[in-house]
């Protein structure tokens, strides 16, 4: 073993150093550490991409898609979702007189009428298309049928071979001798299949004539000019017009759904985020003032709030409503929002209540306590921060609730007035016609969902990114 | 009279797939037609709350006892005035006549006699009754002063000198009495029967007697009721149903068409959704006109804008009820608003509107809006006024005042606020005269032109926009005094053109329906005054 010699230096007074090797990995604040963790969960994330879609959707989409949302067109009524569509333009001159077969008797033989062995009428013969078809107006002529008092007129979608296949009875010619029948009954473009069939005034004859008629979209002149399709002056009966696009269909006013959707969005995405954040805030500071003072504030306090939460919210809406004096067809939409807002802050105020009450006896407030700190700096530095986590969490949870609210408002008639639409009414209105037209619900009915969908998702991954500690399992 | 309710769709759309579920179970071995029994089975869309004839308004009541009771007169199938328990009468400019037949029976076996009629009528007119359709006898003598309490109820002008031969007094000319005779209001009572039940009568199956084709069998409240072939009735062998029955009482559209669907009951009826699915069915659908008429009535009431005569006309010329029947409401069997007369009243000769031919509407946006200007200048504005459009709660309400709404905003740039009421309250604003323009409709009550024609009289309750013209009240006054035809069509003409060239109203459109039929049952009547639907002559053909 040899000994270690000492040197001089060895005894030399150390001097200033450098500061220690760092051994521990950067602090990390508590919020840096939530927003990290937020940003780890691809749920959360998915659900902040389709907010800020959802945003961009609401603000810059109508900037680019100009379409107005309240113009209806009565050609396009119902139509699916297109990208391009061509109208055959048109003029609308006089109404069609019609045509009557001249010296045929209008009415039968009454001694042919009274016989007892009188057979059915034949089918008139010659039912051809007068002009050509369009959603404006099919013209049909036939030939006079012998001892005929009238015509019935049908329409159907596929080739009627039964008398019960005949379809829509679209109307009757109350004389033999009328022999023509102008269509112009929620025509849309495609095929149709009209039938005429005579009757003798007291039974109609089971043998039809039938014609499969082609139609197309037509666009009047001077409707084309009005809605900014044509220059004044510019045009001509016969030529092809291109039509705007619907990208997501019409509703049953012909009103393009993307824009409505687009318009929607604003009343329903209004409600949705403003009523949740002053309720949250108002719950929030009543709830922090209940818990801090305690004792016999917080008793009356929160008997109050127990109060608020006893009364029936539909039942107080309605009444809001009517005492704030809105009138028939005006919006209630500021309605809702008071209401809401009056109504639905005690949940937030209780958890609020909670959450102080328990930080209030921790230790490290208590030792501020000890050591002087006023009541601001307890509240600004201890409570607040520490209860942030809950408020952030109940407020995305609130929000859904509220948009749901509005819809389910609006549903009933209780929201906004038309023409504005939101996407509460337009489901209304689309659960009309879902059967045949289920664009014009599940456009409306999507948005909402996805937007439920996309604020619980944010606040499922708020409260875990929040949550001090879930940040001790990593 | 029967002021309409919104199309009686308001849909509790999940109400309706429950029932629409449940339905299935309650009756499950009933089909919608027995061929062997001879019975019928179909839906009755509300319990009807009474069934004293003297006391009934709504639609159901008088649909149920023109099933189980005659009046004098009563229409056949082709909309003829045929007799009833009349076998003959006379119409007088002063009075009538009317002479039973020997045959009309009570269900009890007893005649029906003149004095059961004036019996009932009476009864109608007693202020103690408080008959709503009190009024309907009004033109009898004295009916008017009784119902008011001036007068004793036994000076009714109506006796039975014997008794098969009723008497009536007018203290005005009726021309269309025997007409209005068909009327429910007009259906006899037997005294004793009537007195003997102290004021229960009508309340319950065995609580009434019947003197039509059918009689009540059971009546179970708010679930079912059944008719049975009436064996005293006099007509008997041409009454070929044994049954009726309708045990389904539901007003759902949706869970009727269900019903139809799995064959329980014979008819339903059809709305623009549910008429692409009776397509696609393959049934055969069927259309009539249900006889009202359809328009936009104005607030007449002093310092209301639509007092003013130029705005009322920008309003009528902006409108097409052409694209409002064919794009807005988009069902067939409407027709066209041209006139407050629907298109199947008869007139002298021919169907009225064929004798007094109303005016093509003209649609005038340019001409409009120089209207408004001139409105604007008289009413001192400086921009469109607002107006509220009062309207009912109905689908098809709403979508019909959206259309107008828009239609105006582009037409004139207007601004109307649109204010959706469930019946009852619609009618409450209507007669307290809130609201500027209100979308109205009115089904007859007799087939005679008078039954719209007296509608916009100042003194009618029903004019709920307070509409008075002198002019027009003359014209009223003298369709209903007069007993000569061709005069009665000139003033109808006179009324009419009144009415178009004030633009007091905008005739919007004259209502048709289409439903569906079961394909065995033959007869069945769709008209335009109850009962409606009429199975009381039908007939089954087995396919």
């Amino acid at each position: 073993m040899s000994a270690y010699t000492p040197r001089p230096e060895d005894f030399a007074p150390l001097g200033a150093q450098d500061a220690a090797p760092v051994l521990v990995r950067p602090s990390l604040s508590y919020w840096a550490d939530a927003r990290a963790r937020l940003l780890r969960n691809p749920r959360a994330v998915g659900s902040l991409a389709l907010l800020a879609l959802l945003g961009l959707f609401t603000t810059v989409g109508p900037l680019f898609w100009t379409v107005d949302p309240s113009t209806q067109n009565l050609d396009r009524i119902s139509e699916p979702p297109n990208l391009s569509a061509e109208a055959l333009l048109i003029d609308r001159g006089q109404r069609w007189p019609g045509v009557e077969a001249e010296g045929w008797p209008s009415a039968p033989d009454p001694a042919w009428l009274a016989s007892p062995t009188r057979t059915a009428l034949d089918a008139p013969e010659g039912l051809s298309v007068v002009g050509t078809p369009h959603t404006w107006s099919v013209r049909l002529r036939w030939s006079p049928v012998e001892n005929a008092a009238g015509y019935q007129i049908y329409r159907n979608r596929y080739r009627p071979t039964a008398l019960n296949e005949l379809g829509l009875p679209l109307g009757d010619r109350w004389s033999g001798a009328e022999v023509s029948y102008e269509d112009a009954l929620a025509l849309e473009p495609g095929v149709y299949w009209y039938s005429v069939t005579a009757t003798d005034g007291l039974r109609e004859s089971p043998h039809f004539q039938t014609l499969r008629v082609e139609v197309e979209r037509a666009l009047p002149l001077n409707a084309a000019r009005k809605a900014g399709l044509l220059a004044p002056g510019d045009g001509e009966p016969g030529q092809r017009l291109s039509l705007p696009a619907h990208p997501l269909g019409t509703d049953y006013l012909g009103r393009d759904m993307l824009s409505r959707l687009m318009h929607g969005a604003r009343t329903s995405l209004f409600i949705g985020l403003l009523a949740p954040l002053l309720y949250v805030l108002f719950g929030t500071a009543y709830g922090a003032a209940a818990g801090f003072f305690g004792g016999r504030a917080d008793a009356v306090l929160m008997r109050l709030a127990d109060f608020v939460v006893a009364l029936p919210f539909l039942l107080f809406m309605i009444l809001f409503r009517v005492a704030s004096g809105v009138e028939a067809g005006e919006s209630g939409i500021t309605a809702i929002l008071v209401a809401m807002v009056l109504l639905l802050w005690p949940a937030t105020a209780r958890l609020v209540r909670g959450q102080i009450l328990q930080i209030r006896e921790e230790g490290y407030v208590q030792a501020a306590r000890l050591l002087g700190a006023p009541q601001r700096y307890l509240i600004f530095r201890h409570m607040i921060p520490n209860t942030l986590g809950v408020i952030l969490v109940t407020l995305t949870f609130a929000i859904p609730t509220a948009i749901f609210t509005e819809a389910f408002l609006s549903f009933i008639g209780m929201g906004v007035a038309p023409p504005t639409p939101s996407w509460g009414s337009m489901c209304f209105e689309g659960l009309k016609s879902m059967l045949n037209s289920p664009h014009e619900l599940f456009f409306p009915a999507l948005m909402i969902s996805l937007t439920v969908l996309a604020f619980n998702l944010l606040g499922d991954g708020l409260r875990d990114a929040l949550d001090a500690r879930m940040r001790a399992r990593e | 009279m029967m002021r309409l309710g919104p199309a009686g769709r308001r849909i509790a759309l999940l109400l309706g797939c429950l029932l629409a579920t449940a339905t299935p179970w309650a009756g499950a071995a009933e089909n919608a037609v027995d061929f062997e029994d001879r019975v019928i089975r179909m839906v009755l869309p509300q319990e009807p709350p009474q069934l004293d004839s003297s006391k009934a308004t709504d639609q159901v009541s008088t649909r149920v006892l023109g099933h189980v009771m005659e009046a004098l007169t009563r229409f056949d199938g082709q909309g003829r005035l045929v007799p009833g328990v009349a076998e003959r009468w006379e119409i007088r400019r002063d009075g009538a006549t009317f002479w039973l037949r020997e045959d009309a029976r009570w269900s009890d076996g007893s005649p029906v006699t003149a004095a059961d009629f004036v019996f009932s009528w009476r009864h109608a007119v007693d202020p103690k009754t408080a008959s709503e359709y009190a009024f309907i006898l009004q033109g009898i003598e004295n009916a008017e002063e009784i119902s008011q309490g001036e007068a004793q109820i036994t000076s009714l002008g109506v006796s039975a000198p014997e008794p098969r031969r009723l008497e009536v007094r007018f203290s005005r000319a009726l021309a269309y009495f025997d007409k209005l005779v068909a009327f429910a209001t007009f259906y006899p009572l037997k005294e004793s029967f009537y007195r003997a039940r102290d004021g229960r009568y009508g309340a319950d199956a065995e609580d009434m007697l019947f003197n039509g084709p059918f009689v009540i069998e059971r009546w179970d409240h708010g679930a079912r009721l059944e008719m049975a072939k009436n064996p005293h009735y006099w007509d008997r062998d041409n009454i070929y149903l044994n049954r009726i029955e309708f045990p389904y009482i539901t007003a759902d559209t949706n869970a009727a068409l269900n019903l139809f669907k799995d064959n329980r009951i014979i008819l339903a009826g059809l709305d623009s959704e549910t008429m692409e699915n009776a397509l696609d069915q393959r049934w055969r659908i069927e259309r009539f006109n249900d006889g009202s008429a359809w328009y936009i009535e104005f607030n007449h009431r002093e310092g209301r804008l639509t007092q003013n005569w130029h705005l009322r006309r920008a309003l009528a010329l902006s409108f097409d009820t052409y694209e409002f029947i064919n794009r807005v409401i988009g069902t067939p069997g409407n027709l066209p608003g041209l006139s407050l007369y629907p298109s199947y009243l008869q007139g002298a000769k021919q169907r009225l509107l064929q004798e007094i031919p109303p005016p093509e509407p003209v649609t005038d946006w340019t001409l409009a809006r120089s209207h408004l200007e001139k409105a604007m200048a008289e009413l001192g504005l400086t921009e469109p006024p607002e107006l509220v459009l009062l309207t009912g709660n109905s689908p098809t309400a709403n979508k019909q005042a959206e259309f107008l709404q828009t239609l105006w905003k582009d037409a004139l740039g207007l601004t109307v606020r649109i204010d959706r009421q469930i019946f009852k309250q619609r009618l409450a604003k209507m007669t307290a005269g809130d609201f500027d323009l209100v979308a109205a409709g009115w089904g007859p009550d007799y087939l005679d032109p008078l039954t719209f024609g007296d509608l916009f009289a100042s003194w009618n309750l029903n004019n709920r926009g307070r509409y008075a013209n002198p002019a027009l009240d003359a014209c009223v006054r003298d369709a209903q005094n007069s007993v000569d035809p061709e005069a009665r069509v000139r003033a109808f003409g006179c009324i009419q053109r009144i009415l178009l060239d004030d633009h007091a109203i905008i005739p919007t459109y004259e209502r048709g329906q289409i439903y569906v039929i079961h394909p065995a049952v033959k007869g069945a009547i769709r008209r335009q005054t109850s009962p409606d639907p009429d199975l009381a002559r039908a007939w089954l053909e087995q396919p």
